[in-house]
């Protein structure tokens, strides 16, 4: 007996697939370009400490996202076309992307309904509206849409969503604090430039609040400024940086939420009359578990506990939680970061952020980079760094995460001052790439050594009535006993943007049962037992 | 004769131009000798001030500067005696609170801390939102601290408390590496002390942001537990490790036992609540956030976890009540911290 115990021991472990293995091959895929953002020593002001975001898009519609990566002052932001093969070659300038100045976050989205994905930058200082024309080039077209801005503004997270369900795409804009390098205090000057008894750069707290904006897509090409007419304005008072477009309250129309520093969080619930009522506190997003406003960073969605219901991460600064928001049904959510594992580092300042399914287990994990905000930080040779390694969480499927960060590959534990985030599938294998934007290095691109061991489905969805983009379509997928379910989103992370299209681990199941998608406009498809292991186009109906 | 010691001018000269100068009509070499003073010409100061007295020995605005000019040129044992009679004494409330103020540095300087404790005290009960009253105290509680120190440090170096206290200070500084090693030295030193494994704990867990730190501390507290089996905030501080780990049913227990010990311990009964609201149990809940509250009117996250409490258990109302208690208690009224904080961002650099 004693025998067969130790025989069933030994071939459970044989059985046990290997974890993740992620390698670095952002060089030798050719993002080799650094990419400035302030001081690397010491930074001087608030401005170098935010920036930036990175997305994964399919500008030309070739099947395989693209690469873009922003860059802070100094630098331009670049567009990396995917050449298959593992490799990007730089088409910045040939696309008319070449850009100057601070660069602060990302999000795409067809704004024209002409079938390519759009771009908008946001920036500390001008944002930018690139139009994709056909996938051969992008015209900024910011004064023509009416995006251009009367004044200094230090926009930062963005997100395309269409609000008022009228199929073209609305355009939300965060917007940081009023800063200038002329007024703006010198480290150390007031007691807000300082951290653990160092002079450092100023702020946020100190500096004055900047409201957020919301511009309504007119259908013609051009942008109307409808902050003040939607309440958006009447929410005063935050530091805001990410942005996370759904439907947080499950009633068909997409929500607003937004992370700020050092300040409550904020979620506009769409009122379907062109207004939205800001309500985080009631519903339990504002806050961590204490009631303190924390340091919002990065915002990332999925349903982890698997009861339909989309959840909500958000990481934070050093000495606080990021913290795990289980959604409990009607828009209303609990603080779980203790019970769901995710309450021990405390050292990171947390940045990009993602739910993805790096095993295709049919569990979402979590992916976080991270990097300080005061490179000083290692004049006290604590266990909190300017340039820190990235973290990586295993779901267990029972409501919890377990920290694999370790044990999953080399690149995750390389240090650097990591900021905006993305995810998505270079190469079509339903494996997930992770794309980072590091602070004055090239960017990191983390792939795995080998497949992910479950099945998979990767969902692009085509909306007709709808967005072209399918932006705030929910999908469920009904696999192996299970239904996971998940959204189309523009934005998110830290002022980066994900692929736009899903992607669903399904375990052992080797065909979905269903796909159901509920559309924007309202309208409902359904497809049936679908063969996993490949990518599906869903067209709106 | 000219003391060992002498007062900084400077602090008492500052002090004394927040002083209303004598009304007007008064005797002309009082305010002049008032005014020699503040420009810090205290021989003229003394001539103007005499002069005053012999005309009239009981002006109170010449006898007080009089005994501020001794104590600002460093004859602080002549002036004593005028200075503690015109803070017992005087029926100007400045001249009394200036009075009091150059009496406490006087004391301090001559090395007299003990005498000026007392002082202190009436000081801060006569004028509690004085600055200048709080500063000194402040001032005269940190020497007494650094003189009881040294005497330690100096007569039982090799005392488990010299460790003890080192690490505290190392506390304060933010070095938590270094306070623990010194609670080591202290555990070995004395290992019944009671409160040294506690300390240790949470010098383990303050020393480092992950989770490495967790079983080690909650050795620590264990064994406090061992040395005093009725610490409620050891108790706690297991649980409140459980918590972390993601253990609230181990951890339950703990904070439960903790509030047996000490039926006011907000924390623990704020943890325990916060268990129960997670496990749906609303009805063991809420009676422990309502008693937190009850304690501590003004504890923030007593109030949000009671509002996220009352929403689950679908009392809307009340928990609508309780969100606006806690945007009270985090929006305080506008006042000059305010103003002072929305100023910051405008000031030019150079300002």
């Amino acid at each position: 007996m004693r025998f067969v115990a130790a025989f069933l021991a030994v071939a459970l472990c044989a059985a046990a697939p290997p974890g993740p293995d992620f390698r670095d091959i952002g060089m030798e895929a050719g993002l080799t370009a650094s990419f400035p953002n302030g001081g690397e020593r010491t930074k001087e002001y608030i401005i170098e400490t935010t920036g930036s975001g990175v997305a994964f898009l399919d500008y030309d519609n070739d099947g395989y996202p693209d690469i873009f990566v922003l860059s802070g002052n100094g630098g331009t932001n670049r567009m990396y076309h995917n050449d298959r093969h593992g490799h990007f070659s730089d088409v910045t300038a040939a696309l008319g992307l070449t850009s100057s100045g601070w660069s602060e976050g990302v999000c795409a989205g067809d704004y024209d309904n002409d079938g390519y994905t759009d771009l908008f930058v946001t920036a500390w200082g001008q944002n930018h509206l690139y139009r994709n024309v056909s996938g051969k080039r992008f015209e900024d077209v910011t004064a023509k849409a009416h995006l251009a801005q009367d004044r200094v503004r230090y926009n930062t997270g963005c997100a395309f969503l269409d609000y008022d369900g009228d199929g073209h795409l609305d355009l939300f804009v965060a917007n940081y604090l009023k800063f200038d390098f002329a007024t703006t205090p010198k480290a150390g000057s007031n007691p807000y430039c300082f951290y653990r008894n160092m002079a450092v750069n100023c702020g946020p707290r100190g500096l004055p609040f900047e409201t957020n904006l919301l511009y309504h897509n007119r259908g013609d090409g051009t942008f109307e400024d409808v902050s003040e007419r939607s309440g958006i304005t009447r929410a005063e008072g935050h530091y805001s940086l990410a942005v996370l477009a759904q439907d947080v309250n499950d009633d068909g129309l997409p929500d607003i939420y937004v992370v700020g520093d050092q300040t409550a969080a904020t979620l506009f619930i769409n009122q379907g009359n062109g207004t939205f009522s800001e309500e985080a506190v009631i519903r339990g997003l504002a806050f961590d578990e204490n009631g303190r406003e924390l340091s919002g960073m990065g915002l990332a969605s999925a349903d982890y506990d698997g009861d339909g219901l989309l959840d909500i991460f958000r990481s934070d600064f050093s000495d606080e939680r990021s913290l795990l928001y289980r959604n409990t049904g009607g828009g209303q959510f609990d603080d779980v970061t203790q019970a769901a594992g995710l309450a021990h580092n405390t050292r990171f300042v947390n940045w990009g952020c993602a739910f993805l399914d790096f095993e295709n287990s049919g569990w979402k994990g979590l992916v976080i980079v991270n990097g300080h905000v005061f490179p000083e930080v290692d004049r006290q040779h604590i266990d909190i760094h300017s340039r820190d390694r990235g973290q990586l969480y295993r779901n267990t499927g029972k409501g919890a995460f377990e920290d694999i960060s370790e044990q999953a590959g080399p690149a995750l534990l390389v240090p650097h001052s990591a900021r905006g985030l993305a995810i998505g599938d270079i190469d079509n294998d339903g494996t997930l790439e992770i794309l980072a934007n590091n602070q004055n290095e090239p960017p990191s691109l983390w792939k795995q050594s080998r497949r992910a061991p479950g099945h998979w489905l990767l969902l692009t969805l085509a909306g007709s009535r709808s967005n072209r983009s399918a932006i705030g379509a929910r999908v469920v997928v009904t696999a192996g006993g299970r239904s996971q379910v998940d959204e189309v989103r523009s934005g998110g992370s830290y002022l980066s943007q994900n692929d736009l299209r899903l992607h669903f681990g399904l375990g052992a199941a080797e065909r979905a049962d269903s796909i159901a998608v509920r559309w924007p406009s309202g309208a409902n498809s359904v497809l049936k037992d679908v063969a996993a292991d490949r990518m599906v186009t869903i067209n709106e109906p | 004769m000219m003391p060992a010691t002498r007062l900084c001018p400077a602090a008492l000269v500052a002090l004394a131009l927040m002083l209303p100068l004598p009304s007007p009509g008064a005797d002309p070499p009082v305010e002049q000798g008032v005014a020699a003073f503040q420009h810090g010409r205290y021989s003229e100061a003394r001539r103007l001030l005499q002069e005053a007295l012999k005309s009239d020995p009981h002006d109170e605005h010449a006898r007080a500067f009089l005994a501020l000019t001794d104590a600002a040129t460093g004859h602080c044992r002549d002036a004593g005696p005028a200075l503690a009679d015109r803070f017992q004494h005087s029926a100007s409330p400045d001249l009394a609170r200036l009075a009091g103020l150059a009496l406490v540095q006087c004391l301090v300087t001559e090395g007299e801390t003990a005498a000026a404790v007392p002082l202190v005290e009436q000081l801060q009960a006569k004028y509690p939102d004085d600055a200048d009253a709080l500063y000194l105290a402040a001032r005269v509680h940190m020497k007494a601290f650094n003189d009881a120190t040294r005497r330690m440090f100096e007569k039982t170096p090799s005392s488990y408390r010299v460790n003890q206290l080192s690490a505290e200070i190392f506390e304060t500084q933010n070095k938590f590496a270094e306070a623990a090693a010194e609670y080591r030295k202290a555990i070995a030193k004395n290992p019944q002390a009671l409160n040294l494994h506690f300390r240790l704990g949470r010098a383990i867990l303050l020393q480092s942001h992950g989770p490495e730190s967790l079983a080690p501390a909650r050795k620590e507290f264990e064994a406090e537990l061992a040395l005093n089996a009725e610490d409620a905030a050891a108790e706690f501080q297991i649980g409140q490790i459980l918590n972390s780990e993601a253990k609230p049913e181990e951890a339950l227990p703990y904070f439960q036992k903790a509030l047996a010990l000490s039926p006011d311990f907000a924390e623990a009964a704020l943890a325990a609540g916060r268990i129960r609201v997670q496990a749906k149990q609303f009805a063991g809940a809420i009676p422990l956030l309502e008693h937190v509250v009850a304690l501590q009117p003004a504890n923030e996250p007593a109030h949000y976890s009671l509002m996220i409490a009352y929403r689950n258990s679908g009392q809307m109302d009340k928990a609508r009540t309780e969100q606006q208690v806690l945007q009270k208690l985090q929006h305080p009224p506008e006042g000059e911290f305010t103003d002072f904080l929305k100023r910051l961002g405008e000031k030019a650099p150079d300002k």
